[in-house]
């Protein structure tokens, strides 16, 4: 057959150029000459959040995914380098906000190295059990946004129904329900109540059984199996090469968490496992999460056992204060007192924390003369495995995306910074 | 045309229209920032924002409402007026958040913009974030605009006649500022690998990694438990990086450092692995000096994939060209009208200052 080669001049559609599609215009061109189309996925879409994803697909099959993240780039590391250090604490939680305390401890930790602060035992466990809390709500939004984007209605309001009383643990004990920033360095902000430890043991309870429920609406639903099982497959070695981190890295083989790497706060102290899963697709990075519920549960169920009585502050930044003993039950009033002078030494001082979607890096440049750091790098764990979701795209169909989208759970604030 | 507008607004059976409108009102799903959580929990079990016909719907060209929900970027400003457009008449806007506001937490931002510059605003909701209840008010709060036509604000308050609380002074003096209590020090001597005694057991580790680039690196710092910091030499720079990838699987930092007053960025990997168990808790960062006017470093994206987009980032960021990185010169996470390199030091954010009278300090 002969070839027959029409060679029209492509340009770009007009609408790109005011949307500044990041596109090479050769990009283009090659899709038209090869029969293939370029799809633009968001930024607004239920299927895509506040992000867009340029889908080159031949037929129905994606032949090549680049994102285009930065819709919701805040300028977080740029606005650091001029506020406090205890300033940064609400700034950096607000990436993602159900999952304030994890970022918080990540943040908070890499200070704590620098000016080798010992945090006191109860403080460690109440961070244990609020990190926990978030790690679990965080797995609750995932879940039910990712039953929005299948279509599943029932599905997106059990777990928020559930992260109400995550929401409510939090609003009792800190004040507000996402946005907590209730770590601070050298421990807590305040004691936590018996009452409130109570409450957040019994919502345990709860959320376990309501899980039950939800496994049977939702995770064991031959509609939803059907959609996510071989979907999206990251292997092993594409994992670890692209970097994935998180739920989805061990999703796909590799046990690697660093809660037990680092053995921070109290989980070197408690008994919980790491669930890893192998197959690597949509459906494996799913039950991953809904396991490391479960884990949660159970860490957060011995950490209100056994926690001790005692200070939630630090001494060694209470000093030489004349109302020590009230500071060491709740820091109100004493705020400014205490924090406005933390100036961390020279040098460098990187944190990791295990988020709820994964591994959180922060990293403070301190020049040891200022009294704010003079550079903060970020790295959330949804701009890290940013690469290998663009990458498990490849090879499945258009209309998988969003199963694939919402498997990831990605959170753009989250990535965006 | 007009006249059937205007009998559609102000005819007999406009009240009607106003009662529909007034109960359907479907927020599209422009989700912007953080915000969306309570969006979510308004609209889930909890609240059930359903029940004032009020639903998430996913088209634009069939819903009625916006809710800005925080913050709104120089990127998605533009999403958000492709959005108005596109919606029918009659269309509201309420923007949650304290970021939609005057900019929240984030006011001095290079990449923010009040979304009342770019639609008109019915409802603004402060809070960091809203909660729940709020928003459902607000909703409740544009009902009875669209019934009524006038715009009250939700918030009642008491009238205070100050006089009563406390004695001014016939002509109020001047005070001084209080100082902020940022101390920056200008030019600063700035240095990552400071070695560290910590009790960490890492001899056979940093073996292995002289073993690997002892004959590359000027230095190997150990800065922390599990942190090791080597200074590597510009011109060795790729060799030193396709020594350690056997090792060293994956990227989890790209960082730089601007140092204007020295003259140089510093640019940090910091690696890491997941296949080698005896390397999984340490972190390796491989550092180098880049001089300022000219700053090119080879891209290590084709050894390791995973720093890919990091570096795209920090292009866009400092403008260091990452050669063989085949992004340079295009923008992947700022918007076009960002200013250019905005995390270089001579990019000043504007700071806190106290105005007295008509003195700024």
């Amino acid at each position: 057959m002969r070839e027959e080669y029409l060679d029209i001049p492509v340009e770009p559609p007009a609408e790109f150029q005011p949307l500044f599609v990041p596109i090479p215009r050769e990009y283009v061109e090659n899709a038209f000459r090869s029969d293939e189309f370029i799809v633009l996925v968001g930024p607004q879409h239920p299927g895509s959040g506040h992000m867009r994803i340029v889908v080159r697909i031949k037929g129905d099959i994606i032949v090549d995914a680049l994102p285009e993240p930065g819709y919701v780039h805040r300028s977080m590391e740029k606005l650091a380098e001029n506020r406090l250090y205890i300033q940064n604490i609400p700034l950096f939680e607000r990436p993602s906000i159900m999952d304030s305390s994890n970022y918080n401890v990540g943040y908070v930790r890499a200070i704590e190295d620098a000016l080798d602060i010992e945090v006191p035992e109860r403080a460690r466990y109440i961070r244990t059990i609020f990190c926990e809390l978030s790690r679990i709500g965080t797995h609750l939004y995932d879940a039910g946004i990712f039953s929005v984007f299948l279509g599943h209605t029932t599905g997106f309001m059990w777990p928020f129904g559930l992260r109400e009383l995550i929401c409510e643990a939090n609003l009792r004990a800190t004040g507000t329900r996402v946005t907590t920033s209730f770590i601070v360095p050298g421990g807590v902000r305040a004691d936590v109540d018996d009452s409130v430890l109570k409450f957040i043991y019994d919502s345990m309870g709860v959320i376990e059984k309501r899980m039950k429920g939800f496994e049977k609406i939702f995770i064991k639903n031959p509609a939803v199996i059907a959609r996510l099982k071989d979907v999206g497959v990251l292997t092993k070695e594409e994992a670890i090469r692209y970097g994935v981190v998180g739920p989805f890295l061990r999703a796909s083989g590799v046990a690697y968490d660093v809660r037990k790497v680092e053995g921070y706060d109290a989980y070197d102290e408690l008994e919980w496992e790491v669930p890893v899963g192998d197959d690597g697709d949509a459906y494996t990075r799913f039950l991953v999460r809904v396991e490391e519920i479960s884990q949660s549960i159970k860490i957060i169920r011995q950490a209100i056992k056994n926690i001790p009585r005692g200070p939630i502050l630090s001494d060694d930044l209470i000093g030489k204060l004349k109302e020590k003993d009230q500071v060491r039950k709740n820091i109100k009033g004493y705020f400014y007192r205490i924090f406005s002078r933390i100036r961390l030494p020279q040098g460098e001082f990187t944190s990791q924390t295990e988020a709820g979607r994964g591994l959180l890096l922060y990293s403070i440049v301190s020049d040891g003369e200022s009294n704010v750091p003079y550079r903060v790098r970020m790295v959330t764990p949804g701009w890290l495995y940013l690469k290998g979701f663009m990458e498990s795209l490849k090879g499945s169909r258009l209309a998988d995306l969003q199963a694939i989208y919402g498997s990831f759970g990605y959170f753009p604030p989250e990535a965006d910074r | 045309m007009d006249e059937n507008i205007r009998f559609l607004h102000d005819g007999p059976l406009s009240p009607i229209k106003r009662w529909g409108a007034k109960w359907s009102l479907w927020p599209v799903h422009l989700v912007t920032a953080c915000c969306g959580v309570e969006l979510a929990h308004a609209y889930a079990c909890g609240y059930d924002g359903e029940r004032l016909g009020s639903l998430n719907y996913g088209i634009a060209r069939q819903t009625n409402l916006i809710i800005v929900e925080g913050a709104i970027t120089r990127k998605m400003a533009r999403v958000l007026k492709i959005t108005w457009e596109q919606m029918p008449d009659p269309k509201f806007v309420i923007v949650m958040g304290a970021c939609g506001l005057n900019g929240g937490l984030f006011w001095n931002g290079y990449n923010m913009v009040r979304p009342s510059d770019v639609v008109p605003v019915d409802y603004f909701i402060p809070g960091c974030p809203p909660t729940p209840e709020a928003l459902l008010r607000a909703i409740r709060a544009l009902q009875d605009k669209i019934m009524s036509g006038r715009a009250d604000s939700t918030a009642r308050f008491e009238k205070v006649d100050l006089r009563d609380l406390v004695q001014m002074p016939e002509t109020p003096k001047l005070k001084r500022a209080p100082t902020p209590p940022l101390k920056i020090t200008k030019a600063p001597p700035i240095k990552v690998d400071i070695p560290r005694e910590v009790d960490w057991d890492g001899d056979e580790i940093l073996s292995l990694i002289n073993d690997k680039i002892g004959n590359y690196a000027t230095g190997i710092t150990v800065t922390g438990r599990g942190r090791i910091h080597a200074r590597i030499p510009l011109e060795r720079w790729r060799e030193t990086a396709s020594a350690l990838s056997a090792n060293f699987d994956h990227v989890r930092s790209v960082n730089v450092i601007d140092v204007p007053h020295e003259e140089k960025f510093i640019v940090e990997y910091t690696l890491s692995s997941y296949t080698d168990r005896t390397l999984t808790g340490v972190l390796l960062t491989i550092f180098t000096e880049v001089p300022r006017e000219d700053p090119v470093i080879e891209s290590l994206a084709d050894i390791w994939p995973s720093a890919d987009y990091m570096e795209r980032e920090m292009y866009e960021f400092f403008g260091v060209w990452f050669d063989g990185n085949d992004w340079m010169g295009r923008k992947f996470l700022l918007a076009p009208d960002t200013p250019d390199y905005p995390l270089r030091k001579d990019f000043e954010v504007n700071k806190e200052s106290y105005v007295i009278g008509r003195e700024r300090r």
